[in-house]
């Protein structure tokens, strides 16, 4: 059994998606469906006073209309929306009569038809008590927290700082920005065959069952979270919603389905977003360019009630081998929606802050970009003194420069001109993702006739894991991936991870291969031999059995077996960066180029090339597909993307896909991906790292490092419009 | 459940007297992309559809005779597809095919895309926030201005409404004189487009010179050699399914190597399509110079009124209109 390297394989549930057939939580048929919309506060801060239902209530087709006088049950606890497990954090709005920011759920109004819904929705009358508030960071109600939320150090970086022959002292400002997946965030509790189910596109079915069974006050076993396939989470979808557990009660109480789809206008009042946050960054260097000293102060917008963490500080100093670090992250309160986690929660904003502040570096230095990088490539960690468990960003630096012609850039910015006059810039950025793996519940059944049925941890939200799971199987068992049946994100098949942060591939791939591989020890002891060439399923049939079950638990590397318990209540447990014997990322260079109208600042993205280093590629296409879409969002993150708020309303002004600017294909040009291709047999069997999140850390510098190539114009926020460069 | 009445008109008189019968609420659809869109928001709550989309011939696209004639019902794709509209008057083509996406203008017409509503988000956000706006809620005031004005009007403001004229097609079509054919239960008539869009004034609400249960029938533009050296430039966030931040339609009737006459109109800067007549003054016998044609562009912004966030559309504007008078130009070549 030899690894198969970078196998370029259609995806399994492919033709399943193209022809329909996928149900997406929000297709589900019910019978008796009842139809559920919010009514969202019109306020930013204050209480309710009264809700006068008279008009609503008449009309037709409304069944009842639900506000916080029916569900002051309901309890927020660590798992409720906002509290990132932290006890007393968190808000669930309908609780109680206190609005906590604009656009939160003040009634839920419940009816035989969606039109009923939304029209007794609209007629429902709210008075408010409201009370002053502040939705930026920049304005006078807004509480800083007096400690840094995270700190890390090493050596002395002050005075290194001090004494440095080159230093960049600068700040950098990213925006508010939200996720919009294109499957709309929807709930749908039903009670089907003696338990309650919910239908909700999400990234946690096992938190999100375990923890709404938690504020309900239910038997967590009598209710299976359920998400075969989710239409897009990038982190929006990794919990409890500000709907669901009023849509779940809301079925308890009435002994009906109900419904609710959250429409995109709601959806940017009422997700989780990337918070606006403020980075200054301060490095010194040598003669040489050798970093001597590394200095990084964050600051975030958080809501006042939530415990999502600022850790802008983590990646950063594990980038170069930094002679001296202090970095701090600190959290100021607003009255928001608690933000969250957005594909490279931190990562991206710190890689946007501190890879710009490299290019500003080399120039102060007088070197060249990627050559700053290589002098400053690191074996080991300067945190923690450990080894990485592999790293080859130096060759990521070096194939991404020959890939991209490099070799082309002027150092004086404006230098190369288009025919057309369009001045033409180069950039290059690298980033970083924790490699992080959790724990999973994995049965697998091989049946003589060659079918092949996989329960596990994980959920599909287009990142590919089923046919990182297909892939497995498919070169230990050799099995027909059009027998194989995949069943993830569902907890009545297995109990399910949350699926973010990266690990989804390093947890189902040796998950599935633990499983493939204890199959055969266990067919081989059937047989009373080494297993043969032949098709596994054929052996089996020799054996006069109908199928053969495994079950196996994966137990990540340094924890014990104690996360499988966690992972059947749905407590989240990962692993990373940091292993007993060393420390484990992926890694990425990104290079662009840009061209710059110079009469009117229009900036175009020709072509960006990047290259990864995240262990294994369990299958080509998807991992380019991955790569690709990371570096659209950059790009749409550098030039386009910002949530809106104007402080006198509070509440995001942009509400829509057609105000809320991102790329569209006439944005994107030439987007080339390879990869290292490197096994990290240290991290798991299967030699994966993770790649869905490092995808998209540095490709936003890269662009922003392009753009001042083109114009000399450091502009340091994001994103860069037109009137940035006029 | 809130009911709509929908009935589907042959002709033109038909559709006129269904909006008479249907009393208050009563609201023609065509191809539905904006009106459908504002009653999703919450903007637009019609009592009564009249569907014009297939009143008999309303999609007429002539270019034989004296003047161009679209029909109101010829929808956008069709109409920045003709190949004589694309050979002679690439700015009414352009400044179609610029529009919207694909999808869109195989639905929209050319009669309805006159009627486009602002895209100012303070009008449109009526539904979800406590946004006042005096084109949605007369007299309720405007949270734009004082607000988040990046995407506002620099030209034709006033104190109640800045909100800027979102089209492109209307645009191109003030540039090129062209005349909207109206018919109402009055009967027909022709209004000049300079004289068909209102300035807000103290009434943004009162966006068209067309009275309740008229409909737009056709456009008119007047055959002119300038056509062919013409050009539709829009800049935006994006390039392709965003509204213009600045657009430039420019036509230029030479004389050799000098102008004889410009046809100039701005769209995104202003609360109406706007005819840049200073910048065709300044360029009525010149010839095609960068600095000539930048002046022309800065001309046309000297009364000017920007917010706190939009004064780059002063600049931005001057540039996209010098851009474009350079590329009309090149067209002699």
């Amino acid at each position: 059994m030899t690894q198969e390297r970078t196998a370029d394989r259609p995806r399994v549930d492919a033709y399943e998606k193209v022809l329909g057939r996928a149900l997406y939580a929000a297709d589900q048929p019910i019978a008796g469906l009842l139809h559920a919309m919010t009514v969202p506060a019109t306020i930013a801060k204050g209480r309710i006073e009264a809700i006068d239902m008279t008009a609503a209530q008449n009309v037709r087709g409304v069944v009842r209309i639900f506000t916080h006088e029916d569900f002051s049950q309901i309890k927020t606890t660590p798992a409720a929306r906002g509290a990132y497990g932290q006890p007393g954090k968190g808000h669930q709005p309908m609780t109680s009569p206190v609005v906590r920011h604009r656009g939160e759920p003040v009634a839920l109004v419940v009816a035989e038809t969606l039109e009923a819904a939304i029209e007794g929705a609209e007629a429902v009358k709210v008075r408010y008590a409201s009370e002053p508030f502040s939705a930026r960071m920049e304005d006078d109600l807004a509480s800083p927290e007096a400690e840094p939320d995270r700190q890390l150090s090493s050596g002395d970086a002050e005075a290194a700082f001090a004494t440095a022959d080159h230093r960049v002292d600068v700040e950098y400002l990213h925006p508010q920005q939200h996720h919009n997946p294109i499957e709309l965030i929807s709930t749908t509790a039903a009670f089907e065959d003696g338990e309650l189910r919910i239908y909700e596109g999400t990234q946690a079915a096992s938190a999100f069952a375990g923890g709404l069974a938690g504020m309900m006050g239910m038997d967590p076993t009598r209710l299976r979270g359920v998400s075969p396939y989710t239409g897009g989470g990038f982190g929006q979808k990794n919990g409890i919603q500000e709907q669901s557990v009023l849509v779940a009660s809301a079925a308890v109480l009435l002994r009906r389905p109900v419904k609710l789809v959250m429409s995109r206008s709601q959806l940017f009042h009422t997700a989780s977003y990337r918070p606006r946050s403020r980075h200054r960054v301060r490095l010194g260097a040598d003669e040489q360019g050798r970093l001597l000293a590394g200095l990084y102060e964050t600051v975030q917008q958080n809501g006042r009630y939530d415990g999502f963490a600022c850790d802008h500080g983590a990646n950063p100093p594990r980038m170069y081998g930094y002679g001296a670090w202090r970095g701090s992250d600190r959290i100021v309160r607003v009255d928001t929606q608690t933000p969250g986690h957005q594909r490279a929660p931190h990562e991206h904003p710190s890689s946007y802050a501190t890879e710009c502040a490299m290019d500003e570096l080399a120039e102060a230095v007088g070197m060249d970009p990627v050559e700053l990088r290589l002098a400053n490539d690191a074996q080991s960690d300067p945190i923690t003194g450990k080894p990485f468990s592999s790293r080859h960003l130096a060759d990521c630096l070096r194939r991404g420069a020959e890939l991209f012609g490099w070799s082309r850039r002027m150092r004086e910015p404006g230098a190369l001109v288009a025919d057309n006059g369009d001045l033409i810039g180069l950039g290059v950025a690298c980033g970083s993702y924790k490699a992080s793996m959790t724990a999973a519940v994995t049965t697998l059944r091989l049946f003589a006739s060659g079918r092949c049925d996989i329960a596990t941890s994980g959920h599909e939200m287009g990142q590919g894991i089923r046919s990182v799971i297909a892939a497995e199987l498919i070169e230990i068992l050799g099995v027909d991936p059009t027998k194989l049946d995949v069943r993830i994100g569902d907890t009545g098949h297995a109990p399910q991870h949350i699926t973010a942060g990266s690990w989804g591939t390093g947890s189902a791939a040796p998950a599935a291969r633990g499983a493939a591989l204890k199959l055969r020890d266990e067919l081989s002891l059937l047989t009373g031999a080494p297993l043969s060439e032949e098709p596994v399923h054929v052996q089996l049939a020799r054996t006069r059995r109908p199928s053969l079950e495994v079950t196996v638990n994966t137990i990540p590397l340094g924890k014990d077996a104690q996360v499988i318990e966690q992972l059947r209540r749905g407590i989240p447990s990962t692993t990373g960066p940091e292993y007993p014997d060393f420390m484990a990322f992926s890694w990425i260079a990104h290079f662009a180029e840009v061209h710059v109208e110079t009469s009117t600042g229009r900036v175009r993205v020709k072509r960006v090339v990047s290259v990864a280093d995240c262990g294994r590629v369990m299958n080509r296409r998807t991992a380019e597909s991955q790569v690709r879409g990371g570096v659209v969002w950059g790009i749409g993150a550098a030039l386009r993307e910002a949530g809106e708020t104007d402080p006198r309303f509070g509440g995001v002004l942009n509400n829509d896909l057609a105000e809320y600017v991102v790329p569209v294909n006439a944005d994107i040009g030439a987007i080339d991906v390879d990869f290292i291709d490197q096994p990290d047999f240290k991290l798991n069997m299967s030699g994966v790292k993770g790649l869905g999140e490092v995808a998209m850390v540095g490709a936003a510098a890269a662009v922003v490092n392009a753009v001042y190539n083109a114009t000399g114009r450091r502009v340091r926020h994001l994103p860069i419009r037109i009137e940035d460069l006029l | 459940m809130r009911s709509l009445s929908y009935i589907r008109a042959k002709t033109v008189s038909e559709a006129t007297e269904a909006f008479v019968a249907a009393g208050e609420g009563a609201r023609y659809i065509a191809g539905g992309t904006t009106l459908y869109d504002l009653m999703k928001l919450g903007v637009e709550r019609p009592a009564h559809l009249i569907d014009i989309a297939s009143l008999a011939g309303s999609d007429r696209i002539e270019t034989s005779g004296d003047v161009l004639f679209f029909g109101a019902g010829a929808r956008m794709a069709d109409v920045a597809e003709d190949g004589v509209v694309r050979r002679d008057y690439p700015v009414l083509a352009e400044s179609l095919s610029k529009a919207a996406s694909q999808q869109l203008r195989n639905m929209a017409s050319v009669g309805g895309n006159l009627l486009q509503r602002t895209r100012c988000p303070y009008f449109r956000n009526g539904a979800i926030g406590a946004y006042p706006c005096n084109k949605r809620e007369p007299g309720s005031g405007c949270a734009a201005i004082g607000g988040l004005d990046r995407g506002q009007a620099v030209l034709g403001v006033s104190d109640a409404c800045t909100a800027a004229s979102p089209g492109d097609w209307p645009v191109a079509l003030t540039a090129m004189d062209a005349t909207v054919e109206i018919q109402g239960p009055a009967g027909p008539r022709s209004v000049p487009i300079a004289e068909f869009y209102r300035l807000p004034g103290d009434t943004p609400h009162l966006e068209f010179a067309i009275e309740a249960g008229e409909i737009v029938t056709g456009i008119s533009v007047p055959k002119t050699e300038a056509g062919r050296n013409s050009t539709y430039l829009k800049v935006r966030d994006r390039e392709s399914y965003a509204f213009a931040l600045a657009s430039a339609a420019v036509a230029l009737a030479m004389d050799g190597d000098h102008v004889r006459h410009a046809h100039i109109a701005l769209g995104g800067v202003a609360t109406r399509p706007w005819r840049a007549r200073e910048a065709e003054e300044l360029l009525t016998g010149r010839s095609i110079e960068p600095d000539i044609a930048l002046a022309a562009g800065k001309a046309a912004f000297a009364e000017a009124r920007p917010g706190a966030h939009n004064a780059f559309k002063i600049e931005l504007g001057a540039r996209t209109l010098a851009d474009a008078i350079m590329t009309a130009g090149r067209k002699m070549q």
